[in-house]
Protein backbone atom coordinates (compact mmCIF):
# COMPACT_ATOMS: atom_id res chain seq x y z
CA UNK A 1 0.00 0.00 0.00
CA UNK A 2 3.31 2.51 0.85
CA UNK A 3 4.37 1.83 -2.80
CA UNK A 4 1.36 2.26 -4.24
CA UNK A 5 0.69 5.30 -2.19
CA UNK A 6 4.26 6.87 -3.02
CA UNK A 7 4.23 5.69 -6.97
CA UNK A 8 0.97 7.28 -7.34
CA UNK A 9 2.33 10.86 -5.41
CA UNK A 10 5.25 10.83 -7.38
CA UNK A 11 3.18 10.33 -10.15
CA UNK A 12 1.50 13.57 -9.18
CA UNK A 13 4.45 15.46 -9.09
CA UNK A 14 5.68 14.67 -12.13
CA UNK A 15 2.13 16.00 -13.65
CA UNK A 16 1.71 18.90 -11.94
CA UNK A 17 5.62 19.75 -12.79
CA UNK A 18 5.28 19.16 -16.51
CA UNK A 19 2.14 21.89 -16.06
CA UNK A 20 3.99 24.18 -14.37
CA UNK A 21 6.77 23.80 -17.26
CA UNK A 22 4.01 24.27 -19.60
CA UNK A 23 2.89 27.29 -18.53
CA UNK A 24 5.77 29.10 -17.55
CA UNK A 25 6.92 28.72 -21.88
CA UNK A 26 3.04 29.80 -22.55
CA UNK A 27 3.96 32.87 -20.53
CA UNK A 28 7.48 33.36 -21.81
CA UNK A 29 7.65 32.22 -25.58
CA UNK A 30 4.43 31.99 -27.27
CA UNK A 31 4.91 35.76 -28.28
CA UNK A 32 8.35 35.65 -28.92
CA UNK A 33 8.88 36.69 -32.76
CA UNK A 34 10.52 34.05 -33.90
CA UNK A 35 7.72 31.46 -33.01
CA UNK A 36 5.54 33.42 -34.53
CA UNK A 37 7.43 33.52 -38.05
CA UNK A 38 8.44 29.80 -37.63
CA UNK A 39 5.16 28.41 -36.32
CA UNK A 40 2.64 30.44 -37.61
CA UNK A 41 3.45 32.55 -40.77
CA UNK A 42 5.88 29.82 -42.09
CA UNK A 43 3.07 27.21 -42.73
CA UNK A 44 0.71 29.96 -44.43
CA UNK A 45 3.29 31.22 -46.82
CA UNK A 46 4.08 27.03 -47.81
CA UNK A 47 0.75 26.94 -48.13
CA UNK A 48 -0.24 29.80 -50.43
CA UNK A 49 3.23 28.71 -52.44
CA UNK A 50 2.55 24.91 -53.11
CA UNK A 51 -1.49 25.16 -52.82
CA UNK A 52 -2.90 28.72 -54.30
CA UNK A 53 -4.11 27.68 -57.82
CA UNK A 54 -4.58 23.76 -58.00
CA UNK A 55 -7.72 22.93 -59.32
CA UNK A 56 -8.96 21.01 -55.78
CA UNK A 57 -11.50 22.32 -53.47
CA UNK A 58 -11.53 23.89 -49.97
CA UNK A 59 -12.33 20.76 -48.72
CA UNK A 60 -8.93 18.96 -49.84
CA UNK A 61 -6.79 21.82 -49.10
CA UNK A 62 -8.01 23.22 -45.64
CA UNK A 63 -7.40 19.67 -43.68
CA UNK A 64 -3.95 19.90 -45.80
CA UNK A 65 -3.38 23.39 -44.09
CA UNK A 66 -4.22 22.50 -40.96
CA UNK A 67 -1.63 19.59 -40.81
CA UNK A 68 1.01 21.57 -42.10
CA UNK A 69 0.30 24.08 -39.55
CA UNK A 70 0.46 21.81 -36.72
CA UNK A 71 3.53 20.50 -38.11
CA UNK A 72 5.22 23.71 -37.52
CA UNK A 73 3.72 25.44 -34.36
CA UNK A 74 3.73 22.14 -32.49
CA UNK A 75 7.79 21.72 -33.07
CA UNK A 76 8.42 25.54 -33.22
CA UNK A 77 8.32 25.91 -29.22
CA UNK A 78 11.02 24.02 -27.93
CA UNK A 79 13.61 24.40 -30.78
CA UNK A 80 13.54 28.11 -29.66
CA UNK A 81 12.67 27.68 -26.02
CA UNK A 82 15.57 24.95 -24.71
CA UNK A 83 18.57 26.73 -26.44
CA UNK A 84 17.62 30.10 -24.71
CA UNK A 85 17.02 28.08 -21.77
CA UNK A 86 20.67 26.50 -22.14
CA UNK A 87 22.26 29.57 -23.11
CA UNK A 88 20.33 31.62 -19.36
CA UNK A 89 21.19 28.20 -17.26
CA UNK A 90 17.77 27.67 -16.40
CA UNK A 91 17.35 24.64 -17.95
CA UNK A 92 19.81 23.73 -15.30
CA UNK A 93 17.07 24.15 -12.60
CA UNK A 94 14.71 21.70 -14.87
CA UNK A 95 16.83 19.02 -15.68
CA UNK A 96 18.06 19.09 -11.07
CA UNK A 97 13.95 19.29 -10.20
CA UNK A 98 12.80 16.84 -8.13
CA UNK A 99 11.04 15.13 -11.57
CA UNK A 100 12.18 12.36 -13.79
CA UNK A 101 13.22 13.23 -17.50
CA UNK A 102 9.99 12.28 -18.89
CA UNK A 103 8.04 15.22 -16.98
CA UNK A 104 10.81 17.42 -18.80
CA UNK A 105 9.93 16.67 -21.66
CA UNK A 106 6.56 16.14 -21.56
CA UNK A 107 6.27 19.41 -20.11
CA UNK A 108 8.23 20.73 -23.09
CA UNK A 109 5.88 18.78 -25.21
CA UNK A 110 2.28 20.28 -23.83
CA UNK A 111 3.52 23.74 -24.53
CA UNK A 112 3.89 22.87 -27.94
CA UNK A 113 1.38 20.96 -28.43
CA UNK A 114 -1.46 23.77 -26.65
CA UNK A 115 -0.04 26.29 -28.60
CA UNK A 116 -0.16 24.27 -31.98
CA UNK A 117 -3.85 23.33 -30.79
CA UNK A 118 -4.71 26.88 -30.72
CA UNK A 119 -3.20 28.03 -34.03
CA UNK A 120 -5.34 24.75 -35.40
CA UNK A 121 -7.90 26.87 -35.14
CA UNK A 122 -6.96 29.89 -37.68
CA UNK A 123 -7.43 27.37 -40.35
CA UNK A 124 -10.03 25.68 -39.23
CA UNK A 125 -12.23 28.97 -38.57
CA UNK A 126 -10.79 30.65 -41.56
CA UNK A 127 -12.30 27.74 -43.78
CA UNK A 128 -15.74 27.44 -42.43
CA UNK A 129 -16.14 31.53 -42.88
CA UNK A 130 -14.55 32.30 -45.82
CA UNK A 131 -14.63 28.94 -47.76
CA UNK A 132 -17.82 27.32 -46.12
CA UNK A 133 -16.38 24.24 -45.58
CA UNK A 134 -18.15 21.95 -43.78
CA UNK A 135 -17.28 19.32 -41.56
CA UNK A 136 -18.81 15.83 -41.64
CA UNK A 137 -17.35 14.58 -38.50
CA UNK A 138 -15.91 16.58 -35.53
CA UNK A 139 -14.40 13.19 -33.81
CA UNK A 140 -11.36 12.61 -36.41
CA UNK A 141 -11.18 16.28 -36.80
CA UNK A 142 -10.50 16.76 -32.75
CA UNK A 143 -8.39 13.77 -32.36
CA UNK A 144 -6.39 14.17 -35.61
CA UNK A 145 -5.38 17.69 -34.11
CA UNK A 146 -4.82 16.60 -31.03
CA UNK A 147 -2.47 13.57 -31.81
CA UNK A 148 -0.53 15.78 -34.59
CA UNK A 149 -0.33 18.56 -32.12
CA UNK A 150 1.05 16.17 -29.85
CA UNK A 151 3.32 13.86 -31.77
CA UNK A 152 5.09 17.08 -33.43
CA UNK A 153 5.69 18.84 -30.29
CA UNK A 154 7.14 15.93 -28.96
CA UNK A 155 9.31 15.64 -32.03
CA UNK A 156 10.26 19.66 -31.33
CA UNK A 157 11.19 18.26 -28.15
CA UNK A 158 13.34 15.66 -29.20
CA UNK A 159 15.49 17.84 -31.74
CA UNK A 160 16.31 20.37 -28.69
CA UNK A 161 17.86 17.72 -27.13
CA UNK A 162 20.80 18.33 -28.86
CA UNK A 163 22.87 20.12 -26.80
CA UNK A 164 23.56 23.89 -28.05
CA UNK A 165 22.47 27.11 -27.30
CA UNK A 166 21.45 28.40 -30.68
CA UNK A 167 17.95 28.05 -31.92
CA UNK A 168 19.16 28.48 -36.00
CA UNK A 169 20.74 25.15 -35.06
CA UNK A 170 18.10 23.03 -34.04
CA UNK A 171 15.68 24.77 -36.51
CA UNK A 172 18.24 23.98 -39.14
CA UNK A 173 18.19 20.12 -38.50
CA UNK A 174 14.26 20.35 -37.93
CA UNK A 175 13.54 21.78 -41.74
CA UNK A 176 15.63 18.93 -43.01
CA UNK A 177 13.14 16.69 -41.84
CA UNK A 178 10.19 19.01 -41.67
CA UNK A 179 9.56 19.89 -45.34
CA UNK A 180 10.47 16.83 -46.95
CA UNK A 181 7.69 15.41 -44.76
CA UNK A 182 5.14 17.54 -46.10
CA UNK A 183 5.31 16.06 -50.03
CA UNK A 184 5.42 12.66 -48.50
CA UNK A 185 2.49 12.54 -46.19
CA UNK A 186 -0.27 13.39 -48.68
CA UNK A 187 -0.61 16.91 -48.05
CA UNK A 188 -0.49 18.73 -51.54
CA UNK A 189 0.30 15.55 -53.64
CA UNK A 190 -2.13 12.38 -52.97
CA UNK A 191 -0.72 9.50 -51.61
CA UNK A 192 -2.00 7.47 -54.80
CA UNK A 193 -0.03 9.93 -57.00
CA UNK A 194 3.23 10.24 -55.07
CA UNK A 195 5.79 7.28 -57.05
CA UNK A 196 6.07 4.30 -56.03
CA UNK A 197 9.67 4.63 -54.78
CA UNK A 198 8.33 7.12 -52.68
CA UNK A 199 5.14 5.72 -51.27
CA UNK A 200 7.04 3.44 -48.89
CA UNK A 201 8.84 6.69 -47.20
CA UNK A 202 4.91 7.58 -46.68
CA UNK A 203 4.28 5.17 -43.84
CA UNK A 204 6.76 6.44 -42.09
CA UNK A 205 5.76 10.05 -41.44
CA UNK A 206 3.53 10.87 -38.69
CA UNK A 207 2.00 13.50 -40.59
CA UNK A 208 0.36 11.21 -43.12
CA UNK A 209 -1.70 9.22 -40.54
CA UNK A 210 -2.74 13.02 -38.63
CA UNK A 211 -3.17 14.01 -42.58
CA UNK A 212 -5.30 10.98 -43.14
CA UNK A 213 -7.96 11.83 -39.92
CA UNK A 214 -7.82 15.34 -40.60
CA UNK A 215 -9.09 14.51 -43.88
CA UNK A 216 -11.57 11.89 -42.76
CA UNK A 217 -13.13 15.08 -41.04
CA UNK A 218 -13.97 17.12 -44.39
CA UNK A 219 -13.95 14.30 -47.12
CA UNK A 220 -15.65 11.62 -45.12
CA UNK A 221 -13.12 8.64 -46.30
CA UNK A 222 -9.23 8.00 -45.52
CA UNK A 223 -6.35 6.45 -46.87
CA UNK A 224 -6.10 4.20 -44.09
CA UNK A 225 -8.53 2.87 -41.06
CA UNK A 226 -8.91 6.01 -38.71
CA UNK A 227 -7.70 3.50 -35.83
CA UNK A 228 -4.37 2.67 -38.07
CA UNK A 229 -4.16 6.36 -38.11
CA UNK A 230 -4.54 6.89 -34.17
CA UNK A 231 -2.53 3.75 -33.55
CA UNK A 232 0.59 4.85 -35.85
CA UNK A 233 0.38 8.37 -34.69
CA UNK A 234 0.49 6.93 -30.68
CA UNK A 235 3.78 4.70 -31.56
CA UNK A 236 5.24 7.77 -32.82
CA UNK A 237 4.68 9.96 -29.59
CA UNK A 238 5.73 6.95 -27.70
CA UNK A 239 9.12 6.45 -29.58
CA UNK A 240 9.49 10.00 -30.04
CA UNK A 241 9.38 10.51 -25.84
CA UNK A 242 11.27 7.21 -25.51
CA UNK A 243 14.40 8.90 -27.53
CA UNK A 244 13.96 12.39 -25.74
CA UNK A 245 14.42 11.55 -22.76
CA UNK A 246 17.63 9.14 -23.62
CA UNK A 247 18.84 11.75 -25.68
CA UNK A 248 18.75 14.52 -22.64
CA UNK A 249 19.90 11.89 -20.13
CA UNK A 250 23.35 11.71 -22.64
CA UNK A 251 24.00 15.05 -23.26
CA UNK A 252 22.87 16.59 -19.84
CA UNK A 253 24.66 13.92 -17.73
CA UNK B 1 23.96 9.69 9.45
CA UNK B 2 25.84 12.35 7.33
CA UNK B 3 24.35 15.05 5.04
CA UNK B 4 26.83 13.93 2.39
CA UNK B 5 29.18 11.16 2.26
CA UNK B 6 31.67 11.22 -0.84
CA UNK B 7 33.56 7.82 -1.79
CA UNK B 8 35.74 7.77 -4.08
CA UNK B 9 34.58 9.92 -6.41
CA UNK B 10 36.16 10.33 -10.12
CA UNK B 11 34.89 11.87 -13.34
CA UNK B 12 36.52 12.00 -16.59
CA UNK B 13 35.44 14.46 -19.77
CA UNK B 14 37.66 12.36 -22.07
CA UNK B 15 41.16 12.80 -20.98
CA UNK B 16 40.79 15.63 -18.72
CA UNK B 17 40.12 14.40 -15.11
CA UNK B 18 37.75 16.76 -13.36
CA UNK B 19 37.52 15.02 -10.37
CA UNK B 20 40.28 11.90 -9.19
CA UNK B 21 39.09 9.85 -6.33
CA UNK B 22 38.01 12.23 -3.75
CA UNK B 23 36.35 11.11 -0.92
CA UNK B 24 34.96 13.56 2.56
CA UNK B 25 31.78 13.22 4.72
CA UNK B 26 29.62 16.26 5.76
CA UNK B 27 27.80 15.91 9.20
CA UNK B 28 24.28 16.71 9.36
CA UNK B 29 23.98 20.69 9.67
CA UNK B 30 26.84 22.12 9.48
CA UNK B 31 28.59 24.60 7.12
CA UNK B 32 31.14 22.76 4.63
CA UNK B 33 33.18 25.00 2.46
CA UNK B 34 34.09 23.60 -0.62
CA UNK B 35 37.54 25.80 -1.70
CA UNK B 36 39.57 25.62 -5.27
CA UNK B 37 41.25 27.97 -7.89
CA UNK B 38 38.88 28.19 -11.21
CA UNK B 39 38.60 24.57 -12.59
CA UNK B 40 39.37 22.56 -9.69
CA UNK B 41 36.48 20.83 -9.65
CA UNK B 42 34.00 22.43 -7.49
CA UNK B 43 31.28 22.89 -9.73
CA UNK B 44 31.91 19.14 -11.47
CA UNK B 45 31.48 18.18 -7.83
CA UNK B 46 28.18 20.10 -7.39
CA UNK B 47 26.74 18.46 -10.48
CA UNK B 48 27.45 15.23 -9.25
CA UNK B 49 25.66 15.43 -5.67
CA UNK B 50 22.64 17.34 -6.83
CA UNK B 51 21.98 14.19 -10.02
CA UNK B 52 23.09 16.11 -12.92
CA UNK B 53 25.91 14.38 -13.71
CA UNK B 54 27.01 11.27 -13.40
CA UNK B 55 30.41 9.92 -11.76
CA UNK B 56 32.81 8.10 -13.61
CA UNK B 57 33.72 6.02 -10.67
CA UNK B 58 32.81 6.01 -6.87
CA UNK B 59 28.99 7.17 -5.11
CA UNK B 60 27.60 9.39 -3.24
CA UNK B 61 25.36 9.91 -0.74
CA UNK B 62 22.24 12.69 0.37
CA UNK B 63 21.08 11.61 3.93
CA UNK B 64 22.11 7.84 3.34
CA UNK B 65 20.24 7.65 -0.08
CA UNK B 66 22.63 7.20 -3.48
CA UNK B 67 22.16 10.28 -5.66
CA UNK B 68 22.21 8.07 -8.50
CA UNK B 69 19.83 5.34 -7.52
CA UNK B 70 17.41 7.44 -5.99
CA UNK B 71 17.93 11.33 -7.40
CA UNK B 72 14.72 11.96 -6.75
CA UNK B 73 13.91 11.05 -3.36
CA UNK B 74 17.75 12.78 -2.47
CA UNK B 75 16.83 16.49 -4.58
CA UNK B 76 13.47 16.50 -2.38
CA UNK B 77 15.88 17.33 0.26
CA UNK B 78 18.07 19.58 -1.30
CA UNK B 79 18.14 22.97 -2.80
CA UNK B 80 19.92 24.29 -5.51
CA UNK B 81 21.70 28.05 -6.03
CA UNK B 82 23.89 27.52 -8.72
CA UNK B 83 27.22 29.72 -9.83
CA UNK B 84 24.79 32.04 -12.58
CA UNK B 85 21.49 33.15 -11.28
CA UNK B 86 19.26 31.07 -13.53
CA UNK B 87 16.43 33.47 -13.32
CA UNK B 88 13.66 33.81 -15.54
CA UNK B 89 13.73 37.33 -16.78
CA UNK B 90 10.53 37.24 -18.53
CA UNK B 91 8.89 36.47 -15.31
CA UNK B 92 8.17 38.62 -12.17
CA UNK B 93 9.94 37.46 -9.05
CA UNK B 94 7.17 36.10 -7.49
CA UNK B 95 6.25 34.31 -11.06
CA UNK B 96 10.09 32.79 -10.28
CA UNK B 97 9.46 31.77 -6.71
CA UNK B 98 6.13 30.20 -7.50
CA UNK B 99 7.36 28.10 -10.61
CA UNK B 100 10.41 26.51 -8.44
CA UNK B 101 7.64 26.08 -6.17
CA UNK B 102 5.95 23.76 -8.23
CA UNK B 103 8.48 21.69 -9.80
CA UNK B 104 9.19 20.78 -6.14
CA UNK B 105 5.45 20.09 -5.41
CA UNK B 106 5.02 22.77 -2.59
CA UNK B 107 1.23 22.78 -2.51
CA UNK B 108 -0.48 26.02 -3.19
CA UNK B 109 -1.66 27.46 0.48
CA UNK B 110 2.06 26.50 1.66
CA UNK B 111 4.33 28.02 -1.32
CA UNK B 112 2.70 31.59 -1.48
CA UNK B 113 3.27 31.53 2.59
CA UNK B 114 6.95 31.09 2.29
CA UNK B 115 7.40 32.89 -0.85
CA UNK B 116 6.29 36.01 1.10
CA UNK B 117 8.32 34.86 4.03
CA UNK B 118 11.38 34.61 1.48
CA UNK B 119 10.61 37.78 -0.61
CA UNK B 120 10.48 39.94 2.71
CA UNK B 121 13.67 38.16 4.21
CA UNK B 122 15.72 38.93 1.13
CA UNK B 123 14.43 42.75 0.48
CA UNK B 124 12.33 42.29 -2.33
CA UNK B 125 8.63 42.08 -1.12
CA UNK B 126 8.61 45.97 -2.81
CA UNK B 127 9.49 44.31 -6.24
CA UNK B 128 7.56 41.07 -6.45
CA UNK B 129 5.64 42.06 -9.33
CA UNK B 130 8.67 43.31 -11.42
CA UNK B 131 9.96 41.25 -13.87
CA UNK B 132 13.16 40.10 -13.47
CA UNK B 133 14.97 41.80 -16.54
CA UNK B 134 14.68 44.95 -14.59
CA UNK B 135 16.62 43.70 -11.00
CA UNK B 136 19.98 44.31 -10.24
CA UNK B 137 22.95 41.63 -10.22
CA UNK B 138 22.38 41.55 -6.42
CA UNK B 139 18.44 41.29 -6.30
CA UNK B 140 19.07 38.86 -8.82
CA UNK B 141 21.30 36.82 -6.62
CA UNK B 142 18.79 37.06 -3.70
CA UNK B 143 16.00 36.09 -5.80
CA UNK B 144 17.81 32.88 -6.96
CA UNK B 145 18.97 32.10 -3.38
CA UNK B 146 15.20 31.96 -2.19
CA UNK B 147 14.75 29.70 -5.03
CA UNK B 148 16.68 27.77 -3.76
CA UNK B 149 14.94 27.87 -0.20
CA UNK B 150 11.55 27.55 -1.45
CA UNK B 151 11.09 23.59 -0.39
CA UNK B 152 12.46 24.71 2.95
CA UNK B 153 15.81 21.84 2.15
CA UNK B 154 17.50 20.10 4.61
CA UNK B 155 20.38 20.54 2.54
CA UNK B 156 21.45 23.74 0.06
CA UNK B 157 24.20 23.68 -2.36
CA UNK B 158 25.32 26.81 -3.09
CA UNK B 159 27.95 27.71 -5.95
CA UNK B 160 29.86 30.81 -5.64
CA UNK B 161 26.80 32.31 -3.59
CA UNK B 162 28.36 36.32 -3.05
CA UNK B 163 30.71 36.25 -6.09
CA UNK B 164 31.03 39.86 -7.37
CA UNK B 165 27.91 40.79 -5.47
CA UNK B 166 27.59 44.44 -3.72
CA UNK B 167 27.98 44.90 -0.03
CA UNK B 168 24.01 45.05 0.88
CA UNK B 169 23.36 42.10 -1.01
CA UNK B 170 26.89 40.23 0.34
CA UNK B 171 25.75 40.96 4.14
CA UNK B 172 21.51 39.90 3.60
CA UNK B 173 22.89 36.62 2.25
CA UNK B 174 25.64 36.02 5.04
CA UNK B 175 23.10 36.97 7.27
CA UNK B 176 20.87 34.34 5.71
CA UNK B 177 23.32 31.14 5.40
CA UNK B 178 24.55 31.70 9.14
CA UNK B 179 20.52 31.74 10.08
CA UNK B 180 19.99 28.60 8.40
CA UNK B 181 22.94 27.14 10.12
CA UNK B 182 21.38 27.76 13.23
CA UNK B 183 18.24 26.01 11.68
CA UNK B 184 20.25 23.04 11.37
CA UNK B 185 20.32 23.17 7.27
CA UNK B 186 23.32 21.66 5.82
CA UNK B 187 24.68 24.20 3.84
CA UNK B 188 27.55 23.11 0.79
CA UNK B 189 29.14 25.90 0.38
CA UNK B 190 31.61 26.51 -3.15
CA UNK B 191 33.62 29.66 -3.39
CA UNK B 192 36.96 31.07 -4.21
CA UNK B 193 36.45 33.70 -1.68
CA UNK B 194 38.90 32.43 0.88
CA UNK B 195 37.66 35.13 3.73
CA UNK B 196 33.75 33.98 2.92
CA UNK B 197 34.41 30.50 4.12
CA UNK B 198 36.64 31.83 7.26
CA UNK B 199 33.51 33.58 7.83
CA UNK B 200 30.73 31.11 7.02
CA UNK B 201 31.89 27.57 7.55
CA UNK B 202 32.35 25.08 10.16
CA UNK B 203 34.97 23.03 8.09
CA UNK B 204 36.89 23.63 4.53
CA UNK B 205 37.95 21.31 1.71
CA UNK B 206 40.66 22.45 -0.59
CA UNK B 207 40.30 21.21 -3.88
CA UNK B 208 42.62 21.35 -6.72
CA UNK B 209 43.34 20.19 -9.97
CA UNK B 210 40.46 17.41 -9.14
CA UNK B 211 41.89 16.10 -5.78
CA UNK B 212 41.68 17.33 -2.20
CA UNK B 213 44.76 18.95 -0.78
CA UNK B 214 43.14 19.24 3.04
CA UNK B 215 39.81 19.33 4.91
CA UNK B 216 39.55 20.85 8.39
CA UNK B 217 38.72 23.83 10.35
CA UNK B 218 39.43 27.26 8.94
CA UNK B 219 41.18 27.14 12.38
CA UNK B 220 43.36 23.97 12.28
CA UNK B 221 44.40 24.42 8.93
CA UNK B 222 45.64 27.98 10.10
CA UNK B 223 47.42 25.93 12.29
CA UNK B 224 49.45 23.52 10.04
CA UNK B 225 51.57 26.19 8.36
CA UNK B 226 52.25 28.25 11.29
CA UNK B 227 55.85 29.09 9.29
CA UNK B 228 54.34 31.52 7.71
CA UNK B 229 53.68 34.20 10.02
CA UNK B 230 53.83 38.23 8.71
CA UNK B 231 54.12 41.64 9.72
CA UNK B 232 52.90 44.42 8.46
CA UNK B 233 54.95 48.08 8.89
CA UNK B 234 53.67 51.72 7.68
CA UNK B 235 56.37 54.56 7.73
CA UNK B 236 55.95 57.98 7.62
CA UNK B 237 57.24 58.35 4.08
CA UNK B 238 57.75 56.88 0.77
CA UNK B 239 61.07 55.77 -0.05
CA UNK B 240 62.32 54.70 -3.46
CA UNK B 241 63.61 51.29 -4.04
CA UNK B 242 61.74 50.56 -0.05
CA UNK B 243 60.79 47.02 -0.91
CA UNK B 244 64.10 46.38 -2.78
CA UNK B 245 65.84 47.35 1.46
CA UNK B 246 62.78 45.19 2.64
CA UNK B 247 63.70 42.29 1.03
CA UNK B 248 67.54 42.18 2.08
CA UNK B 249 66.12 41.61 5.99
CA UNK B 250 67.78 38.15 7.13
CA UNK B 251 64.84 35.52 7.61
CA UNK B 252 62.61 37.39 5.00
CA UNK B 253 60.80 35.52 2.58
CA UNK B 254 58.62 37.66 1.03
CA UNK B 255 57.96 41.48 0.68
CA UNK B 256 54.39 42.73 -1.10
CA UNK B 257 53.12 46.32 -0.98
CA UNK B 258 49.88 46.83 0.04
CA UNK B 259 48.43 50.21 -0.52
CA UNK B 260 50.51 52.05 1.58
CA UNK B 261 51.73 49.31 3.66
CA UNK B 262 54.94 46.39 3.41
CA UNK B 263 54.05 43.23 4.23
CA UNK B 264 56.79 40.79 5.14
CA UNK B 265 56.66 36.94 5.39
CA UNK B 266 58.94 35.39 7.66
CA UNK B 267 59.06 32.45 10.16
CA UNK B 268 60.54 35.02 12.55
CA UNK B 269 58.82 37.69 13.42
CA UNK B 270 60.71 39.03 16.76
CA UNK B 271 64.06 39.01 15.06
CA UNK B 272 62.51 40.63 11.83
CA UNK B 273 60.71 43.36 13.76
CA UNK B 274 64.00 44.36 15.18
CA UNK B 275 65.60 44.77 11.98
CA UNK B 276 62.81 46.70 10.64
CA UNK B 277 63.50 49.31 13.17
CA UNK B 278 67.22 49.47 12.91
CA UNK B 279 66.67 50.11 9.22
CA UNK B 280 64.04 52.98 9.97
CA UNK B 281 66.66 54.45 12.09
CA UNK B 282 69.22 54.20 9.23
CA UNK B 283 67.14 55.59 6.67
CA UNK B 284 65.90 58.38 8.86
CA UNK B 285 62.32 57.19 8.83
CA UNK B 286 59.39 56.06 11.30
CA UNK B 287 57.25 53.54 11.81
CA UNK B 288 53.56 54.72 12.10
CA UNK B 289 52.57 51.12 12.95
CA UNK B 290 54.08 47.75 13.17
CA UNK B 291 51.90 44.43 13.79
CA UNK B 292 52.44 40.53 13.61
CA UNK B 293 49.82 38.34 11.79
CA UNK B 294 49.83 34.58 12.31
CA UNK B 295 49.07 32.42 8.67
CA UNK B 296 45.68 33.48 6.73
CA UNK B 297 43.28 30.56 4.91
CA UNK B 298 44.75 32.41 2.10
CA UNK B 299 48.04 31.64 3.20
CA UNK B 300 47.29 27.78 3.97
CA UNK B 301 44.98 27.72 0.21
CA UNK B 302 48.06 29.05 -1.54
CA UNK B 303 50.50 26.79 0.25
CA UNK B 304 48.20 24.03 -0.29
CA UNK B 305 47.23 24.76 -4.16
CA UNK B 306 50.84 25.62 -5.48
CA UNK B 307 49.15 29.28 -6.13
CA UNK B 308 51.66 32.28 -5.95
CA UNK B 309 50.40 35.58 -5.95
CA UNK B 310 52.72 37.62 -8.09
CA UNK B 311 52.42 41.17 -9.09
CA UNK B 312 51.33 40.48 -12.20
CA UNK B 313 48.35 38.24 -11.38
CA UNK B 314 48.06 34.87 -10.21
CA UNK B 315 49.30 32.04 -11.85
CA UNK B 316 50.72 28.26 -10.83
CA UNK B 317 53.75 27.04 -9.75
CA UNK B 318 54.82 23.40 -9.63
Amino acid sequence: MNEVARIHGQLYAELHAAWAIAKKDIAIYYLKPNIIVSGALFPLFMFLAFAVGKPAGPSVMIPGLIAITILFSASSIEPVSIPIERRMKTFDRLVSAPISLNAVVLGESLSGFLYSSGIAFVPFIAGMLIFGTQILSFLPLVTGVILTAFCFATMGTLFAAYPTESPGDIMSMLNMIRLPLIFISGVFIPIESIPSIGRIAVYFSPLTYGNDLIQAAYLGNTHFNPLIDVAMLCVFILVFQIIADRLYKKFNT
Amino acid sequence: MHAIEVSHLSKQFGTLTALDDISFSVAEGETFGFLGPNGAGKTTTIRILTGISTPSAGTATIFGKDIIRETIATRKQMGIVPETSNIYDDLTGWQNLMFTAELYTVGKNEREKRGRELLELFGLSERRNNKVHDFSKGMKRRLTLAMGLINDPRLLFLDEPTSGLDVQSNLIIRDVIRDLNARGVTVFLTTHNIEEANLTCDRVAIINRGRIAAIDSPERLKKTIQSVQSIEVAFDSAAAGRIEDLKQIPKVSEVRKEGDKFRLFTEDPSSVIAAIMEYAKTNNSRVLSISTFGPSLEDVFIKLTGLEIRTKGVSTVE
